[in-house]
Parts: structure tokens; C-alpha cells; sequence
């Protein structure tokens, strides 16, 4: 429990019942928490004591860690309202931080990511982009887009100068690598965004092959209800799996086929409804038999781009036999058993490599925000206008105009570059005046 | 106080501010007095004897769009017209002249003496007069004494002017000239902040003494574009300059001698221009360039007085004459006036409104060089504004103002208000976010409508902008309406020149928008009869608004929403110091600036990322309030 503002240390003496309770900052003390109305203890909490402006708002500040109990902490947030404390909106200390100087916006932007953060991957990626990473990874972008600008701005503005001409070829050519650089990193959204927010996959196939055994494997423990009766699972479960670092949401599935009772149809609706919100869709095939149309069929009812193809129960030894056709026709197919775990990593990993290992950036940095994404969108966006006029041999000032929107796109995410950045660049480089 | 003379308006300096302020004021009807020191000297170019050039002409044209007389005064007096860009698109297009350097002075007194309400005086103000923060006249050296409610310094290098050549220093206004040692101290007690700036100047040379034919000739332009919308005809007979290179055996010598430069010995102490360097500064920064360009320019008809431009230096004279020697053709010139550098005081301009009056003192203007800008053209268009606004002022009319949007001037003010100077402030187009809008040839459509209304703009203009303006919108039209199509004879002879299928059809207004076509091309494809009264430069200004219609749409889109917080207004006391977070380096910016939106707070220079977040979180919490 966070208390902010200028009266933060004088409620906290209150709520110790000790007005000489003067802490050194930054120094956690033990201490019990009182009814101020009657001296009843409510708890005892680790008591942290922060000095404005070397706080996260940049006001003073008090925290108290306390015991998890939500009844514990329902009477201490009332005793603090009695004092005359209010209760934060949401994000506002966040918002005073922002608003004292603490933090930039990309760095408030971060700490909402890392409160939102699923698994350790995607608070390392929060982490890194609170200490300003991103910002520092385009600063060189900025610089090269600074280097096609000056060439371009110097023929216009200092035509009587002497200077040497700049091939168009050679700034086409640097144009196209920034170009491929910037979408890189905002390609690398798709794989932050499964960081940040996890993956939906879908576990289908016909009833008995298998699914919620597979989906009990994957949660390793028993969550679905398994039993040889086909068309077991009526309605669909979903439970997170934390996969190198990445929250995968496996949703298990009643079996697709015809017949069968109407609570069981309704089943069906609803996993083709979950198949078509997944990211990725794993149909499971029983291998404890030779697979038929029957068995793919769940696939073209479901497909929408990704799917790996889980042929299970490869501890019988009819599997090799029954499946030999199937995994010719389909050299992808992942052999598991659900049963003894066999398979299960690798299966793991084909889930997974689809979104990860296409849109890494070389040091790893992902783009996990969608403004930032949008951002680095458009950047490319306007770079790539300013190429094809480049190419069509419009005149500098038309071609500019791209190439200037980039550079306050970029600014949004790296702090502005002035007309005077510009200039003073152009002075740097060329020997410029009569 | 008794006065000797009572004004409406004062003008200090006769230079490009002083004279278009005087002659504003006067037009606008505000009894005006124009003081200088040297009655023979009014508007003396100290510098190149040349106007416009990149964004500069477009300074000019503005100037003459509004009703000022720079444009007029330079068309009847300049000896080489010169449209520059003329391969790129018509908004970075800009005109430049050379001027007759002594016709000038005497068009420009001429232009002044025939003004109504406008009186010359010679003498040099010593005192600002003020009561109670507001100005109410000026002492001059020999103790007259002048009334009037608005003052407008425009005083250019005179400001505790101090000339450097090689070792020795002294003050003087510009070479010849005393300079201004009692009204900075004035000024200073008024509690102006005051900072230092430098400039330079090349030698001139004897022109009977220059091996011409060692030289590249550049001669103007067969069909010059003049500067004002009024002018017809040039008629002053045409030059040329002369284009030459320094050689490594200068820079040997320079380099060896850098000990008796001012510059680099530590002598000078203010800031000059980076677009102006010195030629010791050139050979210094740029070693690995193994020649620089010079310009021979020619100083007018009757005289042989020739300006070696790119060669401006601070070195001895003796030097300099040794130095100008070892130039490949300049082996036996002789230079008449040596060149030198020179410091001068300026008032920090973030002192201003944006009318150009000053906070401190209610009343008084800066214009030109005291607000630390560089450039005839610069002067000229705040000396404009700030007449424009002391006429205003005494008139109790509302001020003028024009935007970063509207105009180069407005972006320039904008600029020097919010951002202060930290070296001699020149216009460049990149400087104007809407560079696309802001034509040279466009200035009178922009700005015309705003002369006539503040009564600069005589009748004569108002009607030719006015059918120049009908003219524009009638070729729009046609040029909407009139397609080139597969069956017209012109058709296959187009599409081949242009080496593209153009469909079955086109309109010309598309067909103009292809790289490659020019104006010359569209104008033969209109219709017979209708081509001869498409004449000329509204012909161009219809094309150059329907090339650039679809990026100015797009490019205001991406504007405001990268830049929507720049509206959001900042309370006139607005207390930057003692608001939590922003630290005081931030604080005192902001203070000094005092911007009036987000937008300006946002341009002012040296703020962080985070001061502005929290300045933006800030003004949002207390709007929402």
C-alpha cells in the first residue's frame, strides 16, 4: 500500500501512533499499524519511508508492506481514508510521476506494461524499455535519416555553395536499408505483443484423440476430465502455460463430429468459435488407429493460417504402423504421447516458433507497445513515400516532406529534432557561406 | 518633459529596419521621425551589396506583398537578377539581386523624403526616455530632445560596435562609422539582458586591377524575375559576377598565420553566423576541402569598387592584400577597403511580443540586428512589423501579428520570441514547417489582403493583386477542365518526351504534377485562344498551388496529430518556478521564453523530453480543472 503526497509522512505517524516516527528515507523499518480511533493493532507491516523528490511520484511518499490478507488491507485503506487519505485513480501515480519529471512517457508506458506483465520474458522486455531502450536503439535510425536529409536540404537551401553533389542512387540506397531496419523493429511487435498479452492456442481434433490428455500433459496436472467415453469434454477449459517465458493460453475442445447429443453440438459451435479467436491451432490426431479423412477434417474447418499437427499416443507400438502415411504426407507432424510425455518439447516448440523466432530484432529488443508500433508503421510508411519520388526524380522539397514526417515520427519516440538540429548538421558537414 | 519635437512614431537607425519601420509608420498615418547618423547614408548595404537568395527573396517578396518598399527599391536599383532553384519545385525557388550599392542609398532617401508624415533627422540617441514602463522619447547627443509614444531601435552593429583586423580593435559602428556607446548603457539600465554577436565582411578590391578573363563568368538571368509584384520592367543594365577558387597555398598561409587572427587568438568573444564563416574559420573546419569558392560581384555602374565575397576575413590588412595576391587572376589587385570582423551588442529578442515590442518597456521595438538576426532581408521585414505595430500602437488599433503558417516572417519572429538567439539568426526554408505553402510567388496572395487592410497597400496594387488573383483562379479551373487526350496530336509527342503511358486522358492540372513537366509545356496545350491571356506568373502560381494541393492536405493532417497538444493554451502568469518536477534550468527557460501555448513551449531550445511531458501533464490537469 502506497501513500503519496505532502502529507504522506504525517498520516503514516498516525497510523504508527508515534508522532516522532521520523524514518530515514529509503530505510524499511518494522512496525505496527493502529486504528488511530482506538490504538487497535491491524497489522505489522514493513514500513518505507520516501523523501520528495527521491521518490517514484516525486513526492513523499510511505509504503507499507503488509500481510496479504484482503480483510487486513480493506482495514487499513479505511482507517487511512478516515485521515483523510483518498484512494489513487487508476495509473495516477504513475500520471504524478510523469507529471513531476520522474519518468518520460515511454517510461510510463513501460511500468503499465510491467504491471501488466504475464511471465519474466515479457517484464524483461519492460524492464529494458523502462530504461529508455528504445529510445536509444533509434537514436542511431535518427542519425542515418539525418545523413539522407542533409544532402537533400543543403541542394536546396545553399545552391550557390560549392558542394559536392550526392548520387540519388547512393541515397536510394541508404533510404532502402533505414526502410528495412525500421520495419524489422516494428515487426518485431507481433513477437512483444505474444510477450505481453500470450498466445491462444486451440487444441482440436475428433473426439478421443487425445485432447485433454495433451492439454493435462501441457498444465501438468490433472485439469480436464478425461475418460475413454468419446465426446467426454462438452464444454471448452482454458489454463495458461508459462513456455519460455511466453503465457500460452491452451484452450481444450470438445471433438468435432457429426451426431451426438445437442449439449455436445453446442460444444462443437463453440470450439470452432475458439479455433477461429486462436493464434495458433493444434489439431490432435489419434494414432491409435489409421488416421482417415475423419481426422483432418477438424482442420479445414478451423483453419486460419497457423497450425501445428499433434499425432498422439505414440507409446503404442501400432503407432509407427497406423500413422507411417500421415507423416510422409506431413513431414511437420509432431509424434507425442500425452500419456508419457514424449514429444511434448517439441510440440512446445513449434507452438512457439512462429511468433518468436520471425520477428526478433538482432539484440533482441522487442516492440511491445501498440503506439510505438504505430509510430515505427508510419515512419516506414513515409520513408518509403520519399523513396518512390526519389526514384521518379521529384524535386527536393517533395522529397523531403517523407522524410521530415519520419523524423518527427521517430521524435516521438527519441525527443524532437529541431530545424536547428538540421541546419547545425549541415554546417558540420559542408562548408557552407559566401 | 519638454520635448523639442513631438512624433508619434521614432525610428533609431536608417538601415534596412529603420527604413522600412519609418516609411510603414508614416504610410499608416502616425507622424514619424526617422533618426540617423549619417543622413547619407541611409539604407547602406554594410555587407554584400546583394538582396535576396534562398528564403531570403522569399522575406522580400513578403515585405512587398504587405505594402513595404525593400522589393520596390531593389528592382529599380539592381544590376544582376538571379532566380535561384530554378531545377527544383517553385517553393524553394527564390530570387536574388545584386544591387547598384549607392543607387540603393539614394532610391532608397528618395523613397523616404517622398513620404508623407515622415521627417529625416540627423544625430545619434543617447537615452531612451521612459515614465512609468512606458517609452515617451529620446535624447539625443547634442541635447534635443524628442517626444513620441513609440520608439523603435533599429540600430543594427552599432550596439558598442568594435571592429577587429588582426591584433588592433576598435569601435565603430561599421568601418567609417562611430558607433552607439550611450544607448546600450541605456538599455541596460532599463534591465534588458544583453548578449554579444559577431559578423565579418571581405575586403573590396579595385576592379581595374583584377585579371577578369582568370575568372568563370555568371552572368543573370536573360528574363529576371523582380522582387515586387508591382515592378514590370527591370531597367537598370545588367553585370555579371565572376566566380574564382582560393588555392592550398592560401591556406598554407592562413593556417601559418592563425596567431594573428582575432578569431583564433581569443580576442573575439561573440558568437558569428556558421552559414558566414570567415575564410579562416573555412580553412581551419574544413582542411580536407582544398579549395573554397569566391564570388567577384560587381558594386554598381559608376564605380570600380569590386566585393571579393567568400573571402571574409579578420586577418591584418597587410595580410589581407597578400592573401588576395596569391588568388589565381587576382595576382596585382589592389584592395581599396580591407576586411574585418565585428562584435556588437544584442538584446536578447525573447524580451519581445510578437508585435516586436518589448515587455519590459511598453512602447518600444527592436528590429534588424539588436534582436540578433543577420541580413538585409531579416531587418527589412521586422523593421516592417514593428512599424506596421508602433503605428498600430499610437493609433490604439489591435496588433499585428502573422503566423508560423501565413508567412516566413511570422515563423521568424515565432523563432526569435520563443527560441532566442545564440548566433546571428538567418532565414533558411527548412526553418518553415509549411515550406510548401510559403512561395515567393504566392507572397501576394498570402499577404496582400492584410497590407490593404492595415493601408499599406496603395490602390494601384490592390487592383493588379486583385486580378492577378482572378487570373490564378480562372487557369485553376482551366487547367481542371482542359484534358489531353489519346486523339490529340500533342498527345504521342508528350507521352514519349515523358517516356510514360498517360491513359486515354489526362487533366493538365495532372499532367502538371509529373516530374519533368514544366510550365512552358502546359501553357502550349491550352486552348489557342485562350493562351494569350494565361500569361506568365499567374500561369506559374496555378501550377505551383495544384502541384503541391495534395501534399499540403496530407502534410497539415500529419501535423496536427503528431503536433495536437501545440494549441493547448498556457495562462499568462503561468508559474514555470516552483512547479514540482522541472527543474530550475527548465523553470528559468520557460520563464524567459514565457510561451503562450504548448506549441511555442515546445520549440524553445534546450528543454528536455521529460520537462515537457510534465509541463504537457500540467496544462492538461488544469484545463480539465
Amino acid at each position: 500500500m502506497r501513500l503519496s503526497g505532502s502529507r504522506s509522512l504525517e498520516l503514516a505517524q498516525r497510523i504508527v501512533r508515534d508522532d516522532q516516527f521520523f524514518p530515514k528515507p529509503g530505510q524499511v523499518g518494522l512496525r505496527y499499524l493502529r486504528n488511530p480511533a482506538n490504538g487497535e493493532i491491524l497489522d505489522q507491516a514493513l514500513v518505507t519511508y520516501f523523501r520528495s523528490p527521491g521518490s517514484f511520484t516525486g513526492e513523499d511518499q510511505v509504503e507499507f508492506s503488509c500481510h496479504g490478507s484482503p480483510a487486513v488491507v480493506e482495514l487499513l485503506l479505511e482507517a487511512m481514508l478516515k485521515l483523510d487519505a483518498r484512494l489513487a485513480a487508476p495509473g495516477e501515480f504513475t500520471l504524478r510521476a510523469l507529471g513531476n519529471g520522474r519518468i518520460s512517457l515511454s517510461q510510463a508506458e513501460a511500468i503499465r506494461d510491467l504491471i501488466d506483465a504475464q511471465t519474466g520474458a515479457a517484464v524483461r522486455q519492460a524492464s529494458r524499455q523502462l530504461r529508455g531502450e528504445i529510445s536509444q536503439r533509434l537514436q542511431p535510425v535518427k542519425e542515418r535519416l539525418l545523413e539522407i536529409i542533409v544532402p537533400l536540404e543543403s541542394s536546396i537551401e545553399f545552391v550557390e555553395d560549392d558542394l559536392p553533389a550526392t548520387a540519388t542512387e547512393v541515397l536510394k540506397r541508404k533510404l532502402a536499408d533505414l526502410c528495412f531496419e525500421i520495419e524489422k523493429l516494428a515487426d518485431t511487435f507481433a513477437a512483444g505483443r505474444v510477450l505481453k498479452e500470450g498466445l491462444r492456442v486451440a487444441l482440436v481434433g475428433t473426439p478421443n484423440a487425445g485432447k485433454s490428455s495433451l492439454f493435462n500433459r501441457l498444465l501438468s496436472y490433472e485439469r480436464a476430465i478425461v475418460t475413454e467415453i468419446p465426446g467426454t469434454t462438452r464444454d471448452s477449459l482454458t489454463e495458461p502455460v508459462n513456455i519460455e517465458g511466453v503465457p500460452v493460453w491452451f484452450t481444450d475442445t470438445a471433438g468435432l463430429r457429426q451426431g451426438g447429443d445437442s449439449i455436445e453440438s453446442i460444444g462443437i459451435e463453440r470450439t470452432r468459435r475458439v479455433a477461429a479467436d486462436a493464434d495458433l491451432v493444434v489439431l490432435v490426431i489419434d494414432g491409435s488407429r489409421q488416421p482417415g479423412v475423419e481426422d483432418e477434417k477438424p482442420l479445414g474447418e478451423t483453419n486460419r493460417g497457423l497450425t501445428v499437427v499433434a499425432v498422439n499416443k505414440c507409446d503404442l507400438a501400432s503407432f509407427d504402423e497406423n500413422t507411417k502415411e500421415l507423416r510422409t504426407r506431413m513431414p511437420q507432424a509432431v509424434s507425442i504421447s500425452a500419456k508419457t510425455g514424449h514429444g511434448i518439447d517439441v510440440l512446445k516448440t513449434a507452438i512457439l516458433s512462429p511468433f518468436i523466432t520471425a520477428g526478433w530484432a538482432d539484440d533482441g529488443l522487442l516492440i511491445t507497445n501498440a503506439r510505438h508500433h504505430d509510430l515505427l508503421r508510419r515512419t516506414a510508411v513515409a520513408l518509403q513515400s520519399s523513396s518512390e519520388l526519389l526514384t521518379e526524380g521529384t524535386s527536393e522539397e517533395l522529397v523531403i516532406v517523407g522524410l521530415y514526417n519520419a523524423l518527427r515520427l521517430l521524435g516521438e519516440l527519441t525527443g524532437e529534432t529541431t530545424p536547428d538540429d538540421v541546419l547545425g548538421q549541415i554546417f558540420s558537414t559542408f562548408c557552407i557561406g559566401k | 518633459m519638454i520635448f523639442d519635437e513631438r512624433l508619434d512614431v521614432i525610428v533609431i537607425g536608417a538601415g534596412h529596419a529603420g527604413c522600412e519601420a519609418a516609411s510603414a509608420a508614416a504610410r499608416m498615418g502616425a507622424q514619424t521621425g526617422l533618426i540617423t547618423l549619417n543622413l547619407d547614408l541611409i539604407g547602406q548595404m554594410s555587407c554584400n551589396p546583394a538582396i535576396g537568395g534562398i528564403a531570403k527573396g522569399h522575406l522580400v517578396r513578403e515585405i512587398d506583398a504587405l505594402g513595404g518598399i525593400m522589393g520596390r527599391v531593389i528592382d529599380r536599383t539592381g544590376i544582376q537578377f538571379r532566380l535561384l532553384n530554378r531545377s527544383r519545385g517553385p517553393a524553394v525557388q527564390s530570387p536574388r539581386a545584386q544591387a547598384d550599392r549607392a543607387l540603393y542609398r539614394i532610391e532608397m532617401r528618395q523613397a523616404l523624403e517622398a513620404t508623407p508624415n515622415l521627417i529625416l533627422r540627423q544625430g545619434q540617441v543617447v537615452d531612451l526616455l521612459v515614465k512609468d514602463n512606458h517609452i515617451c522619447g529620446v535624447e539625443l547627443q547634442d541635447g534635443r530632445r524628442l517626444g513620441a509614444a513609440a520608439v523603435i531601435i533599429a540600430t543594427g552593429t552599432f550596439l558598442n560596435g568594435l571592429i577587429h583586423t588582426g591584433k588592433r580593435t576598435y569601435t565603430a559602428g561599421r568601418a567609417g562609422e562611430p558607433a552607439s556607446l550611450e544607448l546600450p548603457e541605456s538599455l541596460q539600465r532599463l534591465g534588458f539582458p544583453m548578449g554579444r554577436l559577431k559578423t565579418g565582411t571581405p575586403p573590396r578590391l579595385d576592379g581595374r586591377t583584377v585579371d577578369w578573363s582568370a575568372f568563370e563568368e555568371q552572368p543573370g538571368d536573360e528574363r529576371p524575375v523582380a522582387f515586387s509584384f508591382a515592378t514590370g520592367r527591370i531597367s537598370q543594365a545588367q553585370l555579371s559576377c565572376y566566380v574564382g577558387y582560393t588555392n592550398e597555398r592560401i591556406h598554407q598561409t592562413i593556417l601559418a598565420n592563425l596567431n594573428e587572427s582575432p578569431l583564433y587568438s581569443g580576442k573575439i568573444k561573440g558568437v558569428g553566423p556558421r552559414y558566414c564563416p570567415s575564410i579562416e574559420d573555412k580553412v581551419v573546419k574544413f582542411s580536407d576541402k582544398d579549395r573554397h569558392q569566391l564570388f567577384l560581384e560587381p558594386e554598381g555602374h559608376d564605380t570600380n569598387e569590386v566585393y571579393l565575397n567568400g573571402f571574409s576575413t579578420s586577418l591584418p590588412p597587410g595580410m589581407q592584400q597578400d592573401l588576395v595576391n596569391m588568388i589565381p587572376g587576382l595576382e596585382n589587385a589592389q584592395v581599396i577597403r580591407p576586411g574585418y570582423a565585428i562584435e556588437y551588442d544584442y538584446v536578447d529578442p525573447r524580451e519581445l511580443t510578437p508585435s516586436l515590442e518589448t515587455r519590459r518597456v511598453k512602447g518600444l521595438f527592436h528590429a534588424g540586428q539588436i534582436n540578433g538576426t543577420t541580413g538585409y532581408e531579416e531587418a527589412g521585414c521586422q523593421g516592417l512589423l514593428a512599424g506596421i505595430n508602433a503605428a498600430l500602437l499610437v493609433q490604439n488599433r489591435g496588433s499585428f501579428r502573422l503566423d508560423r503558417k501565413e508567412a516566413y516572417i511570422g515563423v521568424l519572429i515565432d523563432d526569435l520570441i520563443t527560441s532566442g538567439v545564440d548566433e546571428p539568426y538567418r532565414m533558411f526554408t527548412s526553418r518553415a514547417e509549411f515550406r510548401l505553402a510559403l512561395r515567393h510567388d504566392n507572397a501576394d496572395q498570402r499577404l496582400s489582403e492584410r497590407g490593404k487592410e492595415l493601408g499599406l497597400l496603395g490602390e494601384g496594387d490592390w487592383e493588379r493583386f486583385n486580378s492577378r488573383r482572378e487570373q490564378i483562379a480562372a487557369i485553376r479551373d482551366l487547367l481542371n477542365s482542359t484534358r489531353l487526350k489519346r486523339t490529340d496530336p500533342a498527345y504521342g509527342e508528350v507521352s514519349r518526351t515523358l517516356g510514360v503511358d498517360l491513359g486515354d486522358s489526362i487533366t493538365l492540372a495532372a499532367l502538371a504534377r509529373r516530374p519533368k513537366v514544366g510550365p512552358e509545356l502546359i501553357g502550349s496545350l491550352l486552348p489557342q485562344d485562350l493562351r494569350e491571356s494565361c500569361y506568365g506568373t499567374a500561369l506559374d502560381s496555378a501550377l505551383a498551388d495544384s502541384l503541391y494541393a495534395g501534399y499540403l492536405k496530407a502534410q497539415s493532417l500529419t501535423l496536427n496529430r503528431i503536433y495536437q497538444h501545440d494549441g493547448l493554451r498556457i495562462p499568462e502568469g503561468f508559474a514555470y518556478t516552483g512547479l514540482s518536477g522541472l527543474s530550475r534550468e527548465m523553470a528559468e527557460r520557460l520563464e524567459r521564453t514565457r510561451p503562450r501555448n504548448f506549441g511555442q513551449a515546445r520549440r524553445t531550445p534546450g528543454l528536455t523530453a521529460n520537462a515537457l511531458s510534465t509541463l504537457l501533464v500540467q496544462l492538461t490537469a488544469e484545463n480539465a480543472a
